[in-house]
């Protein structure tokens, strides 16, 4: 069932062994700026298409996600004047096009992959355009099943 | 037409502090000077001329033409945190490259700032139809490069045993390149 904040899904399916930190089951993107593309975001991020055991369903589950959550973030960014971040939409696009409907294989991963980078960039320029500082998905990594926390550093 | 009408400009750091972001005026020199004497001898390797006398630093704040040189400072209270830099030729064959400098203090690195200055300089470079940015970075100032690369900067060569520090040593020279909108107009 899909979160009715950030429009996402928190809670997969029991049985999949994934947990979520007992805060009550509220959102944790609440009262977020663009909790949506947050979410969007991080839903794909930490999803099992990135994992060893991913198989075809998980890659075409990620494909369809990315989709959506670049739509999303094309709507938000009507809104504003962020030319650097509709460039990376653009190569964003361009990527998952690259992977293609059928994605299969570690090149369709790559275009996946580099999809779901230009979106964290443009969701980025976005937060700093309201003066917020970048989204992180480790902050909200509890939230879902990872196995390890990606390596975070900033400059 | 330079964008300033976005400064100054609030941002948020990955502390939650704030800093603001605007044009250096000539008022900061002060900021400036004690910004500079903060920085490592390697970030002061960047400057064609000698930033640890006073008068430079002062001539810089008394001739500011933000058409030829656009320094941003992120500042908070009345101390400079940061900079980043936009050099560009009026004229001639590279007046659609952006040369850019970012420094940032070195305890407010790590904190996001760096990549916020990158965010800033991209959205100018965008906004004044470059082509590309271009960055010289020494290559083991690797956190800065990774920023760099994150952003969209590509590394484009690697001179090695290139420059020199004020020490005298050699270092490896990165040349990072971020291609802008204005190439495919």
């Amino acid at each position: 069932m899909n979160c009715p904040i950030c429009g996402w899904e928190h809670f997969p399916a029991a049985g999949r062994g994934r947990t979520a930190p007992a805060k009550g089951g509220s959102c944790p993107y609440k009262g977020t700026e663009y909790a949506e593309l947050r979410a969007g975001h991080d839903q794909i991020y930490f999803g099992r298409w990135r994992g060893m055991d991913a198989n075809s369903i998980d890659l075409r589950r990620a494909y369809h996600q990315l989709g959506r959550l670049l739509r999303d973030i094309a709507v938000a960014l009507e809104k504003e004047d962020v030319p650097a971040a509709r460039l990376d939409l653009g190569k964003a696009f361009d990527a998952l096009r690259g992977a293609g409907p059928g994605v299969e294989g570690p090149e369709a991963l790559r275009h996946l992959d580099h999809a779901l980078s230009y979106a964290h960039r443009v969701i980025g320029d976005l937060l700093h355009e309201k003066g917020l500082a970048p989204h992180s998905p480790a902050d909200f990594a509890g939230w879902f099943d990872a196995a390890e926390v990606p390596f975070r550093e900033d400059w | 037409m330079i964008p300033l009408d976005r400064y100054p400009k609030e941002i948020t750091l990955r502390d939650d502090a704030r800093a603001i972001l605007r044009p250096m005026l000539p008022e900061d020199a002060e900021g400036l000077w004690n910004f500079l004497r903060q920085l490592p001898e390697i970030d002061k390797s960047h400057f064609h001329e000698d930033v640890d006398r006073r008068e430079v630093v002062e001539r810089w704040a008394a001739s500011l033409d933000y058409d030829a040189v656009l320094p941003i400072l992120a500042i908070r209270g009345d101390r400079v945190l940061g900079s980043v830099t936009l050099f560009r030729n009026r004229t001639g064959w590279k007046q659609r490259i952006g040369i850019i400098r970012i420094l940032i203090a070195p305890d407010h690195r790590h904190l996001g700032l760096g990549t916020a200055m990158i965010r800033e300089i991209r959205h100018l470079g965008e906004k004044l139809s470059l082509n590309y940015l271009l960055a010289e970075v020494i290559e083991e100032q690797q956190a800065a490069v990774r920023a760099l690369e994150r952003m969209g900067f590509e590394k484009a060569a690697v001179y090695r045993k290139f420059v020199n520090d004020r020490n005298g040593r050699l270092h490896d020279l990165a040349v990072l390149l971020h291609p802008l909108s204005g190439l495919g107009k």
